[in-house]
């Protein structure tokens, strides 16, 4: 029983971090079609970033907001000079130069600052909570990562349902040609939406890293996990990015503590070939809208 | 006032735009007529600049607007309502007209959206439905309602009538007639249903083949037989 | 010139009308040539040679895959992976002494990726664009630890590979390579000599699938799927196919690969090995197995080339290591942004313009 309650709250935790990942995924999907399978990778550089100033003693929480910076830069910077040139053509292309992107850096990260492993501090504890006797299976660093994703979330609810911006960024996803006729920077948005949803990774990097050991590779699981959860959820939705994502956590959570940590990925795409199978669109996915 | 000169475009090889010269005035219907492929559309949308232009003009208020970038035409008071209707089918109603509010004319006092429900009662009835939910005409007042929001000078409308039952379109129609007459507006109507456009507008330009083949009054052009079975089906 | 190509053209025509004898011929008279650079080569060249030989077979077939078939596949480290799992228990067994044990473990591996190529290609076949990357990626990472969780398949350290010794090869083959090349056979050249042996094989077997009806269909799958659908082709069929043969390239890389590098661990098999023939295959140009050809050379050449480099320029060895993928990555955006059709597809557009800028004027629809 004590199992099943410490697997079930460390899967919360993960599915968490796993739902800001694909909302992230998400993010980028609405606004230019197109899975960016270098998040992974840019979430873990800004972490890196993190990492260096906290080395030379910048407050945690400081680092923090600068990692989110970070990704927010880099998100608009790559999505103006990389990504603009294939969006809209074959998506073959954006696949492909997404994973280059993923390539170089990972590899330029690993020049930059070596493939060892280095710890990464927690703002809080990330030793088990007890209660009297009993530990519970959950840390204050896991109850922060649910918080800080829980924020995330209302933040972004926010933003698109009730600010003019939010307006803009959706209708440029939904009709690019239309939103120009009305006005809308659409190059604009499609860059903000990368940014955020760089951003947003950052955090899910932070949140990882936090308590643990970091190297170039730390964030790669989330490559397929990310997007497992994010098609899960149905890609187009961000209920179903949170949904997928919790889903999933829980999941590779039980599978990891009850039969074997090295079949969780096999889990991961048996869920994905399931839902790609049966319900291509996800969990969530919004009716059809027809565009007339 | 807005005058399109010797405008050409292409799509490819293909002269879709050959030349096209007319204006339209203040407080006025012209429409722009003419069979599937006579460059009706692309004549607007290369004015609002989604087509690139080979050569030619287009100048509002005295503005020229030909190469002006499609996002700032609406902050000049052109807005173009597009073939298809261009309703966001998974904003609702209100997120609709409210987009179509957030880049006014400049120098313009906003638009409330209280207004556009008075013009169109139908919309106000389903304020909060998401757009794919509408029936084809209650989106073609949508669009229009979207369009006024920017307060415009001049209004693109390419085929409202598409998909519209008699009825609809006639009510459609003698609204647009009203309003160009209370706003004083410019508007520019591309219609293959040329009857029920001539019998709204002021001017006619007819098109064939990219080129202007005729353009004299609504009257003139409606009791011509000849063009008319020509060029206008009727 | 006009004069020899006319007396020639005869004698060619009656080969050159059966695809498969002149796919044979071309690939004789390219072993002939292979095999004489080999055999006057170092040990270091004969090594990456025999790499080269093992990365192009894989090539090939996912460049066959991707280019023609139209789905991309990110997962043939995986199968690549079972390709060199499945030899090296042959090999364990049969106790991997002779010849034979050598092409029975090879063909068991190319087996064995032929069921796993049907059973992944079957959901793979109703899958497009991003889906099907990312579900074969998340099999490029499923698959390896798979090796980490059950005993028999060695865990993290691996399971060494067992090789016929050179020495001990049929005496006819070492009086044949020493005929041809005046040097004995050794490991080095065996293997070099097995890879290009099968490389050619498989080459011309492509090919020929590539020029045959099954193609045909493949390519009308991949641009109207519709359309083909109309025609009477069975869309899935073809995808499955497609698939299939492109996971026994993969089985018979992987077998190879297994033998040449004498140990099969999951660390061989990341997701940077998947990405690294996808970087392969797009460098030379989707669809074609030249382009797959220059794109396995530069998978074998290039990681030495580019560690020296880093190494030149102050980097540490793990450091200087991580020179190559962010090559890899590179090529990858640079071949998407710039010439997407990859050297052979951007030489051909090229020759096919300006052929047709100096022909006489011809109305193109």
């Amino acid at each position: 029983m004590q199992q099943f309650l410490d697997t079930t709250l460390g899967g919360l935790v993960l599915g968490a971090v796993y739902a800001a990942f694909a909302l992230a995924l998400c993010l980028i999907w609405r606004s230019t079609r197109i899975v960016n399978f270098a998040q992974a990778a840019m979430a873990m550089v800004t972490t890196y970033i993190a990492l260096s100033l906290i080395n030379v003693d910048v407050p945690y929480w400081v680092a923090f907001l600068a990692a989110i910076a970070a990704g927010f830069v880099l998100g608009a910077v790559i999505e103006r000079v990389i990504i603009r040139p294939v969006e809209g053509k074959a998506e073959l292309n954006a696949v492909i130069l997404t994973l280059g992107l993923f390539m170089v850096l990972h590899g330029l990260t690993a020049i930059t600052f070596g493939v060892q492993h280095r710890g990464f501090p927690a703002p809080v504890s990330t030793s088990a909570i007890s209660v009297g006797d009993t530990s519970i299976g959950i840390t204050p660093f896991g109850i922060l990562t649910i918080v800080v994703v829980a924020v995330v979330m209302a933040g972004l609810v926010v933003l698109f349902r009730f600010t003019d911006l939010g307006l803009r960024m959706r209708a440029s996803a939904f009709n690019g040609e239309v939103s120009r006729l009305l006005g809308v920077r659409v190059g604009r948005m499609l860059t903000l939406g990368w940014a955020l949803a760089a951003a947003v990774g950052a955090v899910a990097g932070m949140l990882i890293a936090g308590g643990d050991l970091v190297n170039p590779a730390f964030m790669d699981p989330f490559v397929i996990y990310g997007f497992v959860a994010a098609v899960l959820g149905g890609l187009d939705s961000p209920i179903g990015s949170v949904i997928g994502g919790l889903i999933l956590g829980l999941s590779l959570s039980y599978v990891t503590g009850y039969v074997g940590e090295h079949l969780a990925p096999l889990v991961a795409l048996g869920i994905l070939m399931l839902v790609l199978l049966v319900r291509p669109s996800g969990l969530f996915a919004a009716a059809a809208a027809r565009r007339v | 006032m807005f005058a399109v000169e010797d405008l050409s475009a292409a799509y490819g090889p293909v002269k879709a735009l050959n030349g096209v010269s007319f204006t339209a005035s203040r407080g006025q219907v012209t429409a722009v007529l003419g069979a599937n492929g006579a460059g009706k559309t692309t004549l607007l949308r290369t004015v609002s600049g989604l087509v690139r232009s080979t050569g030619g003009s287009v100048t509002l208020n005295g503005k020229d607007i030909t190469r002006t970038a499609t996002e700032k035409l609406t902050s000049y008071g052109l807005s173009h309502v597009p073939e298809g209707r261009g309703v966001i089918a998974e904003l609702t109603v209100v997120e609709n007209l409210r987009l179509g509010g957030l880049h006014r004319a400049t120098g313009s006092e906003p638009m409330p959206i209280e207004r556009i429900f008075e013009l169109f009662p139908r919309l106000g009835e389903r304020r909060e439905a998401t757009a794919h939910m509408l029936s084809g005409g209650e989106r073609q007042m949508l669009v229009i309602g979207r369009a006024l929001m920017a307060r415009p000078t001049v209004l693109l409308l390419d085929e409202p009538s598409l998909g519209l039952a008699p009825r609809v379109v006639a009510q459609i129609f003698d609204l647009l007639r009203g309003l160009v007459q209370t706003e004083e507006l410019t508007v520019v109507l591309v219609e293959q249903n040329a009857r029920s456009a001539l019998s709204i507008a002021d001017h006619g330009v007819v098109l064939n083949l990219g080129k202007v083949v005729a353009s004299a009054p609504a009257a003139e052009l409606a009791a011509d037989e000849q063009l008319r079975h020509a060029y206008l089906g009727f | 010139m006009e004069r020899l190509s006319s007396f020639i053209g005869p004698l060619v025509r009656p080969v050159r009308s059966v695809p498969l004898a002149w796919h044979l011929l071309v690939g004789l008279l390219a072993f002939l040539v292979v095999a004489t650079v080999i055999g006057s080569s170092s040990q270091y060249l004969q090594t990456r040679y025999a790499e080269m030989a093992f990365f192009a077979i894989a090539a090939g077939g996912l460049t066959l895959l991707t280019g023609l078939s139209g789905q991309l596949s990110l997962g043939h480290g995986a199968l690549m992976a079972v390709g060199a799992y499945a030899a090296t228990l042959v090999l364990e067994r049969t106790g991997g002494e002779t010849l034979a044990d050598v092409f029975v473990a090879l063909l068991v591996a190319i087996a064995v990726c032929a069921v796993v190529g049907v059973i992944v290609g079957v959901p793979a076949a109703r899958l497009h664009g991003p889906y099907i990357a990312g579900a074969t990626l998340t099999l490029a990472v499923a698959v390896p630890r798979l090796a980490n969780q059950w005993e028999f398949l060695g865990g993290e350290q691996g399971l060494q590979v067992p090789v016929p010794r050179a020495a001990e090869l049929p005496a006819w083959i070492q009086d044949l390579v020493w005929f041809f090349t005046a040097a004995e056979i050794d490991q080095y050249s065996f293997l070099a000599y097995l890879g290009w042996l099968l490389l050619i094989l498989a080459f011309v077997a492509l090919a020929n699938l590539s020029r045959s009806r099954v193609g045909r269909r493949w390519r009308a799958v991949r641009d109207d799927d519709v359309s083909a659908e109309l025609a009477g082709i069975h869309l899935g069929r073809a995808r499955v196919v497609a698939f299939t043969v492109s996971a026994m390239c993969a089985g018979l890389a992987g077998g190879l690969m297994a033998m040449n590098v004498r140990l099969t661990a999951p660390g061989a098999f990341t997701i940077t090995l998947s990405l690294t023939l996808l970087a392969a295959v797009v460098l030379g140009g989707l669809g074609s197995l030249t382009g797959a050809l220059i794109g396995a050379g530069v998978l074998a050449f290039l990681p030495h080339f580019a560690t020296d480099l880093g190494e030149s320029a102050g980097l540490s060895a793990t450091q200087a290591a991580e020179v190559t993928p962010v090559v890899y990555g590179l090529v990858l955006m640079l071949v998407i942004l710039l010439a997407p059709a990859g050297i052979v597809g951007s030489l051909r557009l090229f020759l096919a313009r300006s052929s047709l800028g100096s022909s006489t004027k011809e109305k193109t629809t």
